[in-house]
């Protein structure tokens, strides 16, 4: 089947989730508006997941439609933590239901914002890269040393010797050669990269996808950045 | 006050003693106080390859335990007399030294000497640490090939993290690059790493390079340091290193494939 016209995969997006708090659809209204307002185009056409786990009782859930597309919405679907019989009526009645990553279930609604009915609320790949601060490590890495930037990138102005393994949860940038392993995204975060002057690494790995040096045959000895393309690692030079 | 140097390399069997040895009688030849002290407690070696294992009678565990002073375990070279000899002890092991004790005798020898040479013992346990804690300087001793390589690298990383000078966050040890056991003429034909490629990996400052030579076996047997043969490529290899350590630019030697001459080559050389 390799000439097939279409293909089914598997991918994580980043959605918006609505979390309802109440099953009036007046209040729901109403403060809609108002966070709308804030920035209409921000919200224009973005694909909206609808959360109802926090309701204390059961809501029409077309006119919830209904009305989330009259704010120019696109919906997606019900999500939440509810009973299984809830979950096969929203189906039932049409609607998709989608199923959050274990990661995000369990985030709490800010406490600030408690007298807001509504909120939106991204599930984004966890943690998110523009929020990482740096680790600088001035000077080589010898063989048999680790270094973890825990919630950070890494630079490493130096190299990182055969042996030695560099940790970060972010990027990990080397200013000199690569010869020991580099971990990137190793929480789990596929926009990570590395970068490095010169590749002779004996493990690159980001986001648990992992290459050994004989992976890095095209590119071995030359400055590169390692990335994730569809989750297989991608080596492209930098000059 | 004397400058500490350790000459370390974390692999075993590539030149450490006979590099403490050369070093130390070449720094007491040019005039300096020069005490070398044997820290491979249970592998006595340095004696040895010094030509002193008949005059041992204290050794550096009876001076940390008190039960000799410094002057009675100190052994006088006989051919320099600004050198002494510290031994290690032969019938005990690396535990008998304490981080406190070999502070206090080596804050000692200080007072006394310009230079305090530590041979390490092999390896990165409790020895091999105890040599370099108290380091100013230190000389890695590499045999150019991957695992000799690798090792250094390691002990490099140790420098930097485990010596006194990393815990206080002094400025950090001074080290040195001693390349050991070089064969240009198999660097040549690809088989050995070559200065430029070890330089590349422990981008650490080259003092010296060694080349292979029949003069470091005869002379490690005879007990006198190899310096003292001042006709052979290797003794004049560690000369170089001495003028450096002292300061001296001086050129490297013994980098290239010597050629042979028409004559050497008609007979036969």
């Amino acid at each position: 089947m390799a000439d097939a016209s279409i293909e089914f995969k598997g991918s994580s997006f980043t959605l918006s989730v609505l979390h309802l708090r109440t099953s009036k659809l007046a209040d729901i209204r109403a403060d809609l508006v108002t966070k709308i307002a804030q920035a209409p185009d921000f919200f224009y056409l973005v694909p909206l997941v609808v959360n109802i786990e926090q309701l204390a009782c059961s809501v029409d859930y077309q006119a919830v439609k209904t009305l989330i597309e009259e704010f120019n919405f696109t919906f997606v679907g019900f999500t939440g933590s509810v009973e299984k019989e809830q979950r096969k009526l929203i189906r039932e009645l049409g609607f998709s239901f989608v199923n959050t990553a274990k990661v995000n279930t369990s985030q709490k609604v800010d406490a600030t914002e408690e007298n807001v009915a509504t909120e939106t609320k991204k599930i984004a790949d966890t943690p998110q890269s523009h929020l990482y601060t740096d680790k600088v490590h001035r000077g080589q890495i010898r063989s048999g040393q680790q270094i973890y930037a825990k919630d950070q990138n890494l630079v490493v102005i130096g190299s990182v010797s055969a042996g030695a393994e560099v940790i970060a949860d972010g990027n990990i940038h080397i200013y000199g050669s690569l010869r020991g392993r580099a971990i990137a995204g190793a929480k789990g975060h596929h926009k990570a990269q590395i970068y490095c002057q010169n590749l002779e690494a004996e493990l690159v790995s980001i986001n648990g996808n992992y290459w050994l040096s004989e992976s890095m045959e095209q590119h071995w000895g030359v400055p590169v950045y390692i990335h994730l393309t569809d989750s297989e690692l991608t080596s492209s030079k930098l000059i | 006050m004397a400058r500490i140097i350790v000459v370390t390399s974390g692999k075993g069997g590539v030149g450490k003693t006979t590099s403490s040895a050369a070093i130390g009688l070449g720094l007491a030849l040019k005039g300096h106080k020069v005490v070398l002290i044997d820290f491979d407690i249970g592998l006595r070696n340095l004696d040895l390859i010094m030509g002193c294992e008949r005059r041992v009678v204290y050794d550096f565990v009876n001076v940390i335990n008190g039960e000799a002073t410094l002057n009675q375990a100190l052994i006088k070279d006989k051919r320099v007399k600004s050198l002494s000899i510290l031994p290690a002890s032969q019938t005990r092991d690396k535990d008998a030294l304490n981080k406190e004790n070999v502070g206090k005798v080596l804050e000692e020898l200080g007072e006394m000497y310009d230079f305090i040479v530590c041979d390490s013992p092999a390896g990165i346990e409790a020895g091999a640490m105890m040599a370099l804690y108290y380091a100013d300087e230190a000389i890695v001793t590499t045999n150019p090939e991957v695992s000799s390589v690798r090792d250094s690298d390691r002990i490099l990383g140790m420098l930097a993290s485990r010596s006194r000078r990393a815990e206080l966050g002094l400025e950090p040890i001074k080290e040195h690059l001693l390349l050991t056991r070089y064969s240009p003429k198999r660097v040549a034909e690809g088989e050995m790493l070559s200065v430029e490629d070890v330089e590349d990996i422990l981008s650490i400052p080259l003092l010296g390079v060694i080349p292979e030579s029949q003069a470091v076996l005869k002379a490690s047997n005879a007990g006198e340091p190899v310096i003292l043969d001042t006709e052979s490529d290797a003794g004049k290899a560690y000369q170089d290193v001495i003028e450096r350590l002292l300061g001296e630019t001086v050129e490297f030697r013994f980098l290239t494939v010597e050629k042979k001459s028409i004559l050497s080559r008609l007979f036969g050389g």
